[in-house]
């Protein structure tokens, strides 16, 4: 052989060499440019090199932009809750109550064998002006003109993304439970408690580390989400991703482009932390 | 409290899964404040019956009492009874004292009185200051203590522990053999302990049920489980056991006069079960109860020439297998006091001794060696 690999470690280093040139040419590079670009500013058509908070100052100061950001993490939020919440129960199904895991788990993916873009297309036609929800509903006679406040505005947003979201929940939630040795339950049982005090007792304090991951896979890619405020968002479903995609396109202000993104990532990595620290502990709270 | 009456009532107690007969004609008194175990091989249901005291699976047929109520409509979270498992169940999430407080929290105690009792139940198992303790922390034998301070510190009428020692290292396991039995005898509960290892049933137990096949097959003191079990099973399950197949010469009401081929005429105890013994019973001695010399033994009711076929070092004993006319299996003699007798070789012609008394009739003789229950 023409390499020798003399020890573990270099063994392991050398292993490890495709994934760290592969990370850091479509990672770490980009990153670094779009923080370079986040000190400099657009000049007509050039970029003004020089290093400044510039960027950082007027996007501070923009009401619009704070509205975003806050709308985008408030959004997300309500996205993640409502999938965490939806999803728990089906993993709780699979995990405890049926014999036919990998049926369920196997129907819990079937979204994904079509296209992003066609799911929300199809939210699209259940929830429009003249969709199938506002048909069906007039037809049964439950309502005499067609809903207005479902398409085209924040809640849509919310229920698309927490549909698509749901088997990005449903698998880590589902494997936190199943890792759970039976016996435990059955000594929280033995131990003197009903179902409900063992479940709350036991079983939720020992899959938060499956819901702390299902939350941070949906949460950060949401915040920056903007194919589906884009399609079903309307004027009042905006994020902060419309935004940023308006100063790479039609407004070409990459470093204000730029600067919202660095802004954007680090709103998240905050909120992600106080959300991950808070959930630790309320889980350790419980006794 | 009243004393003599049983804590525990087993009745007729049948368990099926779907066809399949996991427990069956199971009836058992346990008394109070003694030391119970369940022996058996892998898969006779030992672990279904204990479950099915502690509430975690339903009898398909019988009922259980526990200090006199019926047990059948009581969910497993309000039976007077609590449970060691296997695997011990320590909660990951919590640290040792919130594990052992864990029941307690559910009995509407002020906090001292649990801090108060936590402590105490640590004291008792011996793991005082290891209450801040996480449940990874622990070494096998300390989460063997925790869970037995998790299920004492509730005050169980019954303590019921499924194979409690299985996971521990031979050392740990003869200490903690001790151990649970001091503590048994300390709290004055009664303990079910669920086992398949015949020596740690008959260390620490008061008495013991031997199971096979979802059928108790004995319920007995260790002493008399070895010295007089009820049938070959039974026998060759709490220790090794020489089988004799024998013709009756004559009987009277309590013992037996039998012939065996090649070793002559014995009087055997008729078995003390009232086990027919019918035309050919069938009859055992205990290795140890066996005298093996080169000369032929003087003061034993029965002296047989052999010759030594195979021999097998064990430390404390030696066994020499003794090869006799007339039988098939050659026959083991265990020898402890060795130190100072000769060793006989392979081929040497040997003599062996035994006492009536020594022999145990196992009722009627069987070709596939196990006699019905
Ligand atoms: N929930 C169940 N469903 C179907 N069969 C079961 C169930 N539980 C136990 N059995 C069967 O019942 C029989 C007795 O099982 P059990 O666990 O009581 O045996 P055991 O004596 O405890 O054995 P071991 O020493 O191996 O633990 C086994 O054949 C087992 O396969
Ligand atoms: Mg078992």
């Amino acid at each position: 052989m023409a390499i020798s690999l003399r020890s573990d470690s270099a063994k392991g280093y050398a292993l490890s060499m495709p994934a760290v040139v592969y990370v850091g040419f479509l990672v770490a590079v980009p990153l670094a440019l779009m923080v370079a670009h986040s000190f400099w500013t657009q000049d007509y058509i050039d970029i003004n090199r020089e290093l400044t908070l510039e960027n950082y100052r007027q996007a501070v100061d923009d009401p619009l932009i704070r509205l975003l950001l806050i709308r985008s993490v408030v959004i997300a939020g309500l996205v993640t809750g409502l999938t965490v919440l939806l999803a728990y129960p089906i993993a709780y199904f699979i995990a405890f109550k049926t014999q036919k895991k990998a049926l369920w788990l196997i129907l819990v993916t079937i979204p994904f064998w079509s296209s992003y873009l066609l799911r929300v297309f199809a939210w699209k036609l259940i929830l429009g002006y003249n969709g199938v929800l506002n048909s069906g509903l007039l037809t049964v006679g439950l309502i005499d003109e067609p809903l207005s406040f479902i398409l085209y505005n924040p809640n849509a947003v919310v229920l698309t993304l927490a549909h698509a979201w749901a088997p990005f929940a449903i698998l880590p939630i589902y494997v936190s439970l199943q890792k759970i040795d039976p016996s435990l339950l059955e000594a929280a049982t033995d131990l003197g408690n009903t179902a409900i005090e063992r479940f709350l007792r036991v079983t939720l304090p020992l899959s938060i580390p499956g819901v702390i991951a299902a939350s941070l896979i949906i949460f950060i890619p949401t915040v920056g989400d903007y194919v589906t405020p884009a399609l079903v968002g309307g004027a009042d479903g905006k994020m902060i991703a419309n935004l940023i995609q308006v100063q790479f396109g039609a407004a070409n202000d990459w470093p204000m482009g730029a600067t919202l993104s660095i802004m954007a990532i680090l709103v998240v990595a905050f909120v992600a932390a106080v959300f991950v620290i808070s959930l630790r502990s309320a889980g350790r709270r419980i006794r | 409290m009243e004393s003599d009456a049983p804590i525990v009532v087993v009745k007729d107690i049948e368990k099926r899964f779907g066809n399949y007969v996991a427990v069956s004609d199971f009836n058992l008194d346990l008394k109070q404040r003694e030391f119970f175990s369940l022996l058996g091989p892998s898969g006779c249901g030992k672990t279904t019956a204990l479950r099915m005291i502690a509430g975690f699976q339903q009898p398909s047929k019988g009922e259980i009492f526990i200090d006199g109520a019926p047990m059948r409509d009581v969910p497993a979270n309000l039976r007077p009874t609590n449970m060691v498992f296997q695997s011990y169940a320590i909660f990951p999430h919590l640290n040792v004292a919130d594990n052992v407080g864990f029941g307690l929290r559910k009995k509407g105690l002020s906090r001292q009185e649990i801090d108060q009792q936590v402590r105490e139940a640590l004291e008792m198992v011996e793991l005082p200051n290891l209450g801040t303790r996480k449940a990874d922390e622990l070494s096998g034998g300390q989460r063997q203590r925790v869970a037995l301070a998790r299920a004492l510190v509730m005050r169980p009428k019954v303590l019921l522990l499924d194979e409690p020692l299985s996971a521990l290292d031979k050392k740990l396991r003869e200490t903690m053999q001790l151990e649970l039995r001091r503590l048994q005898q300390s709290v004055g509960i009664t303990f079910v302990m669920v086992t398949h290892d015949q020596y740690e049933a008959m260390t620490m137990s008061d008495r013991i049920g031997v199971m096979f096949q979802g059928k108790l097959a004995q319920v007995d003191t260790p002493k008399r489980l070895y010295s007089a079990p009820l049938n070959r099973e039974v026998a060759s399950f709490v220790g090794s056991m020489n089988f004799l197949k024998t013709s009756l010469r004559a009987e009277a009401a309590d013992v037996l006069r039998v012939e065996a081929d090649g070793v002559g005429p014995m009087a055997v105890k008729r078995n003390p079960y009232g086990i027919e013994s019918g035309h050919e019973p069938l009859v055992g001695i205990r290795p140890e109860q066996l005298e093996i010399g080169t000369a032929q033994p003087s003061g034993y009711d029965v002296a047989v020439k052999g010759k030594v076929t195979n021999v097998a070092f064990y430390g404390e004993s030696i066994h020499y297998y003794v090869g006799i006319d007339g039988q098939d299996e050659p026959c083991a003699v265990a020898v402890t006091n060795y130190f100072h007798t000769v060793d006989h070789q392979v081929g040497d012609d040997v003599w062996i001794g035994f006492q009536n008394s020594s022999v145990i009739d196992l009722g009627k003789y069987q070709e596939t060696g196990s006699p019905g229950f």
